[in-house]
């Protein structure tokens, strides 16, 4: 039968790019050294396959359309965006996708039961799923499967609905053999602001949310994050925590329980997160 | 339609030229482009005469009141301010400053 070898969840930032490069800012080593641990856990895990959960930032997917949640399927997908290009120096990339094991969690003629998935079969993918790749999987190597969510454009889904998934995303890939070894990684921020009074304030926004998430992830209790991680808190933590609710996924793709790794690394963009599943 | 505009400026270097060279005619064309739109998503939009005169007057204080989304409003401005009107770093400050007294405009698209 099929095994997630290894859960991850990473930060994205993609303002990182011109500057985790050496000489490595110090406020920065902890943040490059974190993603140097987890490409080696990653390439340890030998994964045949990494499910992605990220979070599209109006690059593709606008007001014209706008999922809950999407699944990309297609052969190999185009990354970054000529905006991206110009405000992170971010390359243009190719990555190779799996229909087959997107299909899996999709559906094929129907979809699954309780999960109303949209699907693209060009998906085009911005620095969310860019980033994370270009540090865990430098080589392009691995076939990914994008897993769109919603974290950006209300109405958002609830925390709950955000544990849902992850939760379907394991049952799917454990009651399979499409693939035998999968990596579910996870990627978003802690409290995090951008285009609002708190942006860049060289520290975290709302540190008391950070270490009440760094707790969740190392406890292993989804109730009280979803309890706690209401539309109206993520907001009042920063514009852009909403993006948090990846990390939910993780933890309920992981089985609910407490992460192996669970570090909330601080630097000039306050806290990334780095969260781990291993298996043991 | 904010949002709309605001992605339709940051998202190719030459619409974004095209704005700062001349804001009014962009606006203009974006806006006659919904006289005749092509399905499925038609170019262009429609502005209120205040979300207007904000775009025309690069008012990112205006349109963060008016409830544009925080995150296409600071890579549109970033776009148009840097760096010939100002540093990254100096546009932040300004943005912060300006935007605070408003609080949590409702941003739902």
């Amino acid at each position: 039968m099929a095994e997630i070898v290894l859960t991850a969840g990473v930060p994205h930032t993609p303002l990182l790019w011109r500057l985790l490069r050496p000489p490595i800012p110090e406020d920065l080593g902890m943040v490059a050294s974190n993603f140097d641990r987890l490409r080696e856990k990653l390439a340890g895990s030998r994964p045949d396959a990494i499910v992605l959960v990220a979070s599209d930032h109006f690059r593709q997917l606008v007001t014209s359309n706008m999922p809950a949640f999407m699944i990309g399927k297609a052969q190999e997908m185009r990354g970054t965006h000529p905006n991206e290009e110009r405000a992170f120096g971010l390359p243009f990339v190719r990555v190779p996708g799996d229909p087959e094991l997107a299909r899996l969690l999709l559906g094929h003629r129907e979809l699954p039961a309780g999960f109303d998935f949209a699907y693209s079969d060009e998906p085009w993918l911005d620095h969310a799923f860019v980033v994370p790749l270009l540090y865990l999987t430098p080589q392009l190597d691995v076939p990914v499967v994008p897993v769109y969510t919603n974290t950006n454009a209300p109405p958002l889904p609830s925390a709950r609905r955000f544990v849902e998934l992850g939760r379907h995303l394991r049952a799917s890939i454990l009651g399979s053999s499409v693939r035998q070894r999968v990596a579910v990684i996870g990627t978003g921020h802690l409290a995090f602001e951008l285009g609002g009074p708190r942006q860049f304030l060289g520290t975290s926004p709302d540190p008391e949310f950070d270490d009440q998430a760094r707790k969740w992830m190392a406890d292993g209790d989804v109730d009280a994050a979803v309890e706690t991680c209401t539309f109206d808190r993520l907001l009042a933590a920063g514009n852009l925590t909403f993006q948090f609710l990846n990390f939910l996924t993780c933890m309920a793709a992981a089985g609910g329980r407490p992460a192996t790794i669970a570090e909330t690394t601080p630097c000039r963009f306050g806290h990334e997160p780095f969260f781990a599943w291993e298996e043991m | 339609m904010v949002n709309k505009l605001m992605w339709e400026i940051d998202r190719r270097d030459e619409s974004v030229e095209a704005y700062k060279r001349d804001t009014v005619a962009f606006i203009d064309g974006w806006e006659a482009a919904t006289l005749s739109p092509v399905p499925p998503y038609p170019d262009g939009g429609t502005l209120t005469p205040d979300e207007r005169q904000a775009f025309e007057d690069w008012d990112f204080e205006r349109l963060y009141a008016l409830g544009a989304h925080p995150y296409l409003l600071w890579h549109l401005v970033r776009a148009i301010f840097v760096p010939e009107r100002m540093t990254v770093e100096e546009l932040s400050d300004a943005f912060k400053d300006a935007v605070a007294e408003h609080g949590r405009p409702d941003f739902a698209t």
